[in-house]
């Protein structure tokens, strides 16, 4: 008798699996996530949340890091600004049309807001241009048309108290009211819009074009006036972020990280399961088949999961974004493509992360398999070398990835960082076995805990993989986000600060001298005013000038208005000498150190050094001279321009005494000239402005007032100007990523710890109390996070030390309570969290559940 | 006709100073219809020996036939498909799997090897009904004792045409009524023409053999002659 | 085996003849021990001399015909019997066990391999009981109860055998080693205590 195979007629030739096997597996391996359900819920929440979160971050990213066209440009690459005073404007523009092309012609004239020191550009636009097209937005109503009609922005329509229906007078015109419009691109561009062709005297004409200026490519026009041409770099053509790749990768690489680590634990328990199929004559294709369909499951379901949680997440986040980078976000500018990519790679990524541990099911015997022995763990200096290699590998793909240039490297950034975190990991074992070697010298709950660790390399190795990649993202996140942190705090003044000034154009240049009875009033005034809005301290600035100068005449300033005559004030300035010509730039206007403004930032006179001449908190004074002119501009001064022979004061280099309580924001007295200064410059001193310190931030009634009041006596008040800052979106981010370390550590400790169970049950029967219970994964948990947080950590400096290779100074600001936070807080906290709930008896201590 | 020869077998496991001898030149053959138990102690090589037979491990030396073929040359997919064919397992304690009743773990050999779902099904069902378990066939293992298990499993061994039934223990971790119940079912399987091999370290069991086979230290020193008639014990008084 | 309590368990069920005590007897014991009809009527006149059961027949007529009823000292001593355990403090003689420790004893005589053969003995005898109880024991009770008793007897001497086998093969390696190695040295100072 031959073969007994043979006896029987396959009813599939070949290898005879064929579909009805495969069906019956899956069906075994759909059973399977159906009855572990439980267990697959940790997974699957792991990979929906990193979906969720890859997605919101890819939006958070595109969005807000980078725009499609730029709030002033639109898309267009160059902008030639005319002035309004051109008396052959018309002919100009049509000879620069012929010129370069099609243009965009916008008209701007300034209209004073009373009482302060800001005014409201009024535009002449067509809606629909073609470069600006993207910076107008009819928000309700409609467009103007006509010469009686205007729309305004809604911070204009608070401004002027307007609504659509009212009608507007500004600058000598009376315009109704028909619509609400913005600049979708800068939701802080405050502005009125009149119908094309509707403003008679322009202050300034925007031609917008995508031409460029090339070397000795000069544009003339036929009247032969001046011209400012501004060009922004290439428009972002290219498709791709830095930052995007770099989220996205990273996202990736997580989710993947979370499933093998799952999906490891997983087959261990169905290790005997499958040895058992092994058994009955499944194929090795077989056996991964199960993995795969349980894989794909999880992966479908996870990807579908995450991705709805993750736009319900974008959706709702879209307004704190918007708010907080200051243009308008369509909701639906997802990067559509990544979203897809991240959803499907999710899908596959699981699916991979199933085949692994399958994988290795199928290499070991089937005799292992049946009797549930996990193979040995590979020796840890194997990977550790691998580690290494891809490591400096990933690192020097970062390095040469010249991310900061328009030559970027997508690849190089994309391969580089899933390189770095993955060879970081590679050393994940080595590190276990580190701490092991240390951990042998502690209690027997420690030591346990960690030769389990070391025992099941396989699943401790993954898990401390997902650990260390999440708080290497919160650490990376932290890190540049307090590098990108400017040390210069932005804004022009705190929101809980009005600054009142006796000229329009601020901070003065030209300082009109109040009489001392017009003093008296103003100063009244101001009292009432301090007292309507509760104000803590009001107090009086003075500016210096010359005395040889004298009265500057009176000039045109911003909006329409005069500057009134008054003294030059003097200002910390850059003074550059090519030549004959002599070109002067103000950097910081002075003030004058008065005892009442010492005292309001509570510097002692006597902790002023007598040879200082400047006193400020701002390092980057170097260099500057204190300037004041000292000899009379005329009716029509030149700006940057002086005649020669008095030059004697532009020497003056300031000592300059530090003084950190003094503030940063550019409109307040943050530099102040000492009295001491004053007299050795021969400097005289006039006010020039009061600060008014409110108790709380401003409310819009208070400023209002505040308005008002200045208008009833000829002052101008500025306040805090709205400001777009992705601080906030920073600091979201690391507390996020924090949560999302600590969640992923939690997540991985109980998995570990549920699948050692086991070894509870027997800890129980010799004895062990529940304190060993608690210390055992307290100490799991603690060592997986304060592996995870040194290694990551290492990881992410590792990582932003190549980024930053150009400049390494940012990386001097290092955020000491985050990074405290993630290396001695979060194990510290994993421990306890471990302990605090290890300590209900498991259920299955008493039972051992039916494998 | 034999369906499971053994020629000569040898396996060590490990090397150098950590060698240990499973088995060493073990030779036996097993005919259809045929029970032969495998007796000897915890460690004398018995469970290797049935592995062995059953294609999950390659010997070191020797060669193993099943139903006249040598395994030694066979692909892994090869042996894949001559133990779903030809060769049924039943385990001591874990037999089935968890997330297929009893039913779908009896047809699953049959729909591995490519039966459709249906007559596969049918197959199963069949098998079940004559071990006496029709009425549990919708139900999971953790629904189901012991015994019935044991009885699943022996099912899943015989389903098809399957000529080799390998046990390891099979009654175990029984009580001695289902443990007498489940090797009932064997012999009668192997009445059937099925070639049977029991690994056992009880006498009890082994007896249910005919013939057995003593392993020492993975020495095969002796066996049973052929069993006279159960008139025998009874001739005396007659 | 007491034939004596046997059939005044027997009686006990109601008044019975000789003859059908005797064929219920090797019914109930599943045939596994005969029983002459001699052994039946000395044993129950001995019953009878000790009033446990009382005849009804004629005392001169054949035994054959006499009925026999049990007495209410014979249901005492029944109960009585059941409940006392079998004496089974002091070993028996078996003529097994003496052969394997002479064998273990005896140099050039390889006792395992003296085991084996009672072992192969006792197995063989084992699977024709089983070979037995396959074909009959679930249609009679008591057969199967006698057959199942006679299985555990002989898996005992079986694990016995076994028990012996590892025993010798552990003293047999720890003589090798003890050859191998030197003595144990002893204490210097041994104290007795008295």
């Amino acid at each position: 008798m031959s073969v007994l195979a043979a006896e029987r007629p396959g009813p599939v030739a070949g290898r005879g699996s064929g579909a009805p096997a495969r069906r019956a597996v899956i069906r075994w391996g759909w059973r399977l996530f159906l009855r572990e359900w439980r267990r697959h819920v940790l997974i699957l929440a792991m990979l929906a949340v990193a979906v969720a979160a890859t997605i919101v971050g890819l939006g958070a990213s595109t969005n807000a890091v980078q725009l499609k066209a730029d709030p002033t440009f639109g898309t267009a690459s160059t902008v030639i600004i005319l002035r309004g005073s051109d008396p052959r404007l018309g002919a100009d523009i049509a000879a620069l049309r012929a010129r370069i092309g099609p243009v965009d012609v916008v008209a701007h004239q300034q209209v004073a807001v009373p009482g302060s020191v800001s005014t409201v550009d009024l535009r002449d636009q067509a809606p629909g241009g073609r470069f600006d097209g993207g910076t107008l937005r009819l928000d309700s109503g409609r467009y103007p048309a006509g010469s009686r009609e205007v729309a305004v922005t809604r911070s204009t329509a608070r401004l002027f108290g307007l609504e659509i229906g009212s009608s507007w007078t500004a600058n000598g015109r009376t315009r109704r009211v028909v619509g609400i419009v913005e600049n979708p691109l800068d939701l802080l561009d405050q502005f009125a819009l009149v119908a094309p062709g509707q403003l008679a005297a322009p202050t300034s004409v925007s031609i917008l074009t995508d031409w460029q200026p090339g070397p000795g490519d000069g544009l003339r026009l036929p009247s032969g006036t001046g011209m400012l041409i501004s060009s922004r770099g290439k428009p972002g053509t290219a498709a791709v972020d830095a930052v995007v790749l770099a989220l996205g990768t990273l996202g990736l690489l997580f989710v993947g990280l979370m499933a093998v680590s799952g999906f490891t634990v997983m087959a261990q328990r169905r290790l005997r399961a499958l040895g058992m199929l092994a058994s009955l004559g499944a194929t090795d294709k077989h056996v991964r088949l199960v993995m795969l369909a349980d894989g794909a499951a999880v992966g479908i379901v996870g990807a579908v999961a995450g991705g709805v949680a993750g736009l319900a997440a974008w959706f709702a986040f879209v307004p704190t974004l918007q708010s907080l980078s200051g243009h308008r976000i369509d909701r639906f500018a997802l990067p559509w493509w990544a979203v897809g990519v991240s959803l499907v790679l999710a899908a596959l990524t699981a699916i991979g992360a199933a085949w692994w541990p399958a994988r290795s099911v199928t290499r070991m015997s089937v005799v292992a398999a049946l009797s549930g022995r996990p193979s040995r763990p590979q020796p840890a200096h194997r990977f550790a070398a691998a580690g290494a290699v891809v490591l400096a590998g990933g690192l020097a793909l970062l390095f040469f990835s010249d991310h900061g240039s328009e030559q970027r490297r997508a690849w190089f950034i994309i391969l580089g960082t899933f390189a770095t975190p993955v060879g970081l990991l590679l050393l994940a074992p080595l590190a276990i076995r580190i701490l092991a070697a240390v951990g042998r010298h502690t209690g027997v709950a420690a030591r346990l805990a960690v030769r389990d660790l070391v025992r099941y390399q396989a699943r401790s190795g993954a898990a401390l993989a997902s650990v260390t990649l999440a708080i290497g993202i919160a650490a990376t996140i932290a890190v540049s986000a307090a590098a990108s942190d400017a040390p210069r705090a932005a804004g022009n003044l705190p929101t809980d600060q009005l600054m009142v000034y006796t000229s329009p154009d601020t901070p003065s240049d030209q300082v009109p001298p109040l009489s001392p009875s017009q003093l008296q009033t103003v100063t009244a005034r101001l009292d009432a005013l301090a007292g309507a809005i509760h104000a803590r301290a009001v107090v009086a600035l003075q500016q210096a000038y010359s005395p040889a100068a004298g009265l500057q005449p009176a000039q045109p300033g911003p909006g329409g208005r005069t500057v009134p005559a008054g003294y030059a004030a003097a200002s910390l300035s850059q003074v550059t000498v090519q030549g004959h010509a002599i070109s002067i730039s103000r950097v910081d206007p002075l003030y004058v150190a008065t005892p009442s403004l010492l005292a309001y930032f509570h510097i002692a006179p006597s902790a002023i050094d007598p040879g200082a001449d400047v006193l400020s908190a701002r390092t980057d004074l170097g260099g500057l001279k204190i300037f004041t002119p000292e000899f009379h501009a005329g009716p029509n001064p030149q700006p940057g321009s002086l005649p020669a022979g008095r030059a004697q004061l532009w020497d003056v280099t300031p000592r300059i005494q530090a003084f950190k309580q003094l503030p940063l924001y550019t409109s307040d007295p943050g530099t102040l000239l000492t009295s001491g200064a004053l007299h050795r410059i021969g400097l005289e001193a006039v006010t020039a402005a009061w600060l008014i310190q409110a108790p709380g931030p401003l409310t819009g009634r208070q400023i209002q007032t505040a308005r008002a009041t200045a208008a009833g006596v000829g002052l101008y008040v500025e306040t805090a100007a709205k400001q777009a800052s992705l601080a906030p979106l920073r600091n979201w981010s690391t507390v996020v990523g924090i949560l999302l370390a600590l969640g992923v550590l939690g997540m991985t400790v109980g998995l570990i710890r549920s699948e050692t169970a086991g070894d509870l049950r027997t800890l129980a029967a010799t004895g062990a109390t529940s304190t060993t219970r608690r210390a055992i994964t307290g100490a799991t948990s603690g060592a997986l996070a304060l592996l995870g947080a040194l290694l990551g950590t290492a990881g992410a400096y590792a990582a932003l030390l190549v980024w930053y290779r150009s400049d390494l100074s940012p990386l001097g600001r290092v955020p000491v309570a985050n990074l405290a936070v993630i290396l001695a807080g979060l194990p510290l906290l994993a421990a306890v969290g471990g302990w605090l709930f290890a300590g209900r008896e498991p259920p299955e201590i008493a039972r051992r559940p039916l494998e | 006709m034999t369906v499971l020869e053994l020629r000569e077998v040898s396996k060590v496991y490990g090397d150098g100073p950590a060698e240990v001898h499973a088995l060493a030149d073990v030779s036996m053959t097993v005919d259809d219809g045929e029970l032969v138990a495998v007796m000897g102690p915890s460690g004398s090589g018995k469970s290797t020996l049935l592995t062995i037979a059953g294609t999950l491990e390659e010997p070191t030396r020797g060669q193993v036939l099943v139903g006249g073929a040598a395994v030694s040359g066979m692909s892994r997919n090869d042996r894949a498909r001559l133990r779903r064919r030809s060769i049924g397992y039943v385990f001591q304690d874990f037999n089935l799997l968890a997330g297929l009743t009893a039913a779908e773990n009896v047809s699953l050999p049959l729909e591995l090897d490519g039966m459709p779902g249906k007559p596969a099904r049918a197959a199963g069902l069949r098998a079940l009904e004559e071990l006496g378990l029709g009425e549990r066939a919708a139900s999971f293992p953790d629904e189901l004792s012991g015994g019935e298990r044991q009885r699943v499993a022996i099912a899943r061994a015989v389903v098809g045409e399957r000529r080799l039934l390998l046990a390891d223990e099979p009654s175990g971790a029984l009580d001695s009524a289902n443990g007498e119940a489940v090797m009932r079912l064997i012999r009668a399987a192997c009445h059937s023409g099925v070639g049977g091999v029991v690994v056992t370290h009880d006498a009890q069991l082994a007896s249910w053999a005919d013939r057995v086979v003593f392993l020492r230290d993975g020495r095969v020193v002796d066996q049973t002659a052929p069993i006279p008639g159960p008139e025998s014990l009874l001739a005396p008084e007659r | 085996m007491s034939i004596r309590h046997a059939l005044l368990a027997l009686l006990s069920e109601g008044p019975k003849y000789g003859l059908q005590l005797r064929q219920e007897f090797e019914a109930r014991t599943g045939e596994v021990w005969p029983l002459n009809v001699g052994q039946v009527y000395t044993t129950l006149q001995r019953l009878e001399r000790d009033s446990l059961v009382e005849s009804d027949g004629a005392e001169d007529g054949p035994q054959t015909q006499k009925g026999f009823r049990i007495t209410g000292d014979g249901e005492a001593e029944l109960a009585a019997w059941l409940l006392t355990p079998p004496d089974l403090s002091s070993p028996p003689r078996d003529e097994l066990v003496i052969k394997v420790l002479i064998a273990a004893q005896l140099p050039g005589v390889d006792a395992r391999q003296v085991a084996q053969a009672h072992r192969r003995y006792l197995v063989q005898l084992m699977q024709e009981w089983t070979r037995l109880k396959e074909y009959a024991a679930d249609r009679d009770l008591g057969f199967g109860l006698a057959v199942d008793a006679e299985l555990f007897r002989l898996d005992a001497v079986v694990r016995w055998l076994d028990a012996a086998d590892g025993r010798i093969k552990r003293a047999s390696l720890e003589r090798l080693d003890a050859d191998r190695a030197p003595l144990p040295k002893l204490p210097r100072k041994a104290v007795v205590r008295p």
